[in-house]
């Protein structure tokens, strides 16, 4: 793992996106230059200074050229409703954090050649740049995304974008392709392989709200295929110091910054 | 990876027997064993690094959520996970010493024995410069805080510990207690070079629209600069109570913070939650009694311990 930085990172822009989701860029070279898919950023939100810890954020695409992180946020306690109305200022970010997804490695090595990525909700960001890697090295890689209602799907035109074809997406309110959860997109997919060649897949990776990484890692599980899940805890230091964040595995507790966040799913005791 | 910037002042001190470089380490439990900062702060430039708390064969620790963040602080209840005193001495006490740290070591233990037995597997290397001897965790059924709120277990396992070990012996106590002075004449009558205090303030959480608690156990430790008048207060107390040195900690984020303590009393100061927020906070803490030194014309750090008019 690269040496961690803390640096402090511009707002170049904060602009909501959907319902209580909002994208923010920031200037942050160094952790541009190095951040890999499925890793974080653990920031100081500037102007909250009673909250006193960090808090945890993906990384939902990285310009190293220009040296800006994307990250995409929703609204969930007192300080992501702080958030979105900061307008300048710097964060101090301390970056880039922990195992990402080995997805591409995989590829590399041989032992992943088919790939089904699931998103959902805002966990939709830190499997893009992963998306974005697969397609570049020519990996068949399938996305499905679920969200509450057509405007959440916040990510949906940049995969179409990325990969060139639509990803397979859920609603809950059926407001844009599929009716209901995520999962029984996935499970059609699983049952019916790799929508280019119809081979089995052999990679999945989940990242979302814990029930819906546990049903989709079950389901991966079941098929025989290799599944990750991007675990995230409470966390304080965020650099494997203080074993807030553990995670209970079948190896006992780890630390879901610097062991995960990205983690075999069945090493989870869910 | 950040040090101290240089200075004709000088900021060595002792504690209890123990020479310091400058009168900054770090709170056990918030520095792992120093590995984890390596990035960020080299740690030999640190007046000592004190490692999380170790027992004899490692526990797991306590349910998660094991924090919650409170209105400029935080709870934990962590519940003193740790591989082992056997790891320690493995795998971290030698990058320690190679890194060329003073080394404060946090025992504990769920008995009087099991402190013992782990000083004594301690005292089999040379990769320990003191002990701190922790009687204050809140967040175990057994051993640290139940301990340590009772005069006559501090005295027992203070004794116990005292005489397994001739390095120099700091014992952290609890801000929960009625008295901690009383608490503080116990430990070292029975022995302690040096105490340092406070350990965290047992605490509550509670998220309304759950109707739940916000940590799994339900109760933890406050931390952070919330805890800080307390800790003052009780630092100057104990000063006053007893004659060995002290190690004030409680929220210290800014050299003036640790200044505070030092006038209040103590000889040395730990920073520990503001490990989380700052990832070189112990370093800035140092930087910031050098700039206020220079500033008051303060020549050695010593002529402020318990300084205050």
């Amino acid at each position: 793992m690269a040496a961690l930085v803390n640096e402090k990172a511009r707002m170049v822009s904060n602009e909501p996106v959907g319902p209580r989701l909002h994208l923010m860029a920031l200037e942050s070279p160094k952790i541009a230059a190095a951040v890999l898919p499925g890793q974080f950023v653990h920031m100081k939100v500037p102007g909250a200074e009673q909250h006193i810890l960090r808090r945890p954020f993906s990384v939902y695409a990285a310009d190293s050229n220009r040296g800006i992180l994307e990250i995409l946020y929703q609204e969930i306690g007192s300080l992501t409703r702080f958030m979105p109305g900061i307008v300048e200022g710097e964060f101090e970010t301390i970056g880039p954090v922990g195992n990402g997804w080995s997805g591409e490695r995989r590829f590399s090595e041989g032992s992943a050649t088919h790939a089904l990525l699931v998103g959902g909700g805002v966990g939709a960001a830190p499997l893009f740049m992963l998306a974005q890697a697969l397609h570049a090295k020519g990996c068949p890689t399938d996305v499905v995304l679920g969200a509450q209602t057509f405007d959440a799907l916040v990510a949906r035109t940049r995969y179409q974008q990325a990969m060139g074809v639509e990803p397979c997406c859920a609603t809950d309110d059926g407001s844009y392709g599929r009716a209901g959860f995520c999962t029984s997109l996935v499970e059609e997919r699983l049952a019916d392989g790799c929508l280019i060649d119809g081979v089995p897949y052999d990679y999945l990776a989940v990242c979302g709200p814990e029930p819906l990484m546990r049903i989709v890692a079950n389901m991966g599980c079941s098929h025989g295929v290799y599944t990750e899940v991007s675990m995230e805890k409470r966390m304080a230091c965020g650099i494997g110091a203080c074993l807030s964040c553990v995670v209970d595995t079948t190896g006992g507790k780890r630390r879901s910054c610097v062991d995960g966040p990205v983690f075999d799913a069945s090493e989870i005791v869910w | 990876m950040r040090i101290p910037r240089s200075t004709n002042i000088k900021l060595d001190v002792n504690l209890g027997g123990l020479s310091m470089k400058n009168p900054v380490t770090t709170a056990s439990g918030t520095f792992a064993a120093g590995r984890e900062y390596n990035d960020f702060v080299d740690v030999a430039s640190l007046g000592a690094v004190t490692t999380k708390g170790v027992s004899l064969n490692g526990w797991e620790g306590n349910a998660s959520p094991r924090i919650a963040e409170t209105p400029s602080g935080m709870l934990n209840s962590i519940g003193l996970q740790n591989p082992g005193v056997n790891h320690l001495i493995e795998h971290e006490l030698p990058w320690l010493r190679a890194a060329g740290a003073t080394t404060i070591v946090n025992i504990s233990g769920h008995s009087f024995d099991e402190y013992v037995s782990v000083v004594e597997a301690l005292e089999e290397t040379d990769l320990v410069d003191a002990y701190e001897v922790n009687i204050s965790c809140p967040n175990v059924d057994a051993g640290g805080m139940t301990i340590g709120t009772d005069p006559k277990s501090v005295e027992r396992v203070v004794g116990l510990c005292r005489a397994a070990t001739k390095r120099p012996m700091i014992v952290k106590l609890t801000p929960n207690v009625t008295d901690i002075s009383e608490i503080a004449r116990a430990a070292t009558a029975a022995g302690a070079d040096a105490l340092s205090l406070i350990n965290t303030l047992l605490g509550m959480a509670i998220d309304a629209t759950r109707r739940k608690p916000q940590l799994a156990r339900y109760v933890g430790g406050l931390s952070g600069p919330a805890v800080k008048p307390v800790a003052l207060r009780m630092v100057w107390e104990v000063h006053k109570a007893v004659d060995v040195p002290l190690l004030g900690m409680g929220g210290i984020c800014t050299g003036i913070d640790a200044i505070e303590f030092i006038l209040a009393g103590a000889s040395a100061v730990a920073v520990g939650t503001a490990n989380f927020t700052n990832p070189t906070a112990t370093v800035d803490v140092v930087d910031g009694i050098i700039e206020y030194c220079e500033q008051q014309g303060v020549e050695d750090v010593n002529e402020l311990i318990g300084g205050l008019q």
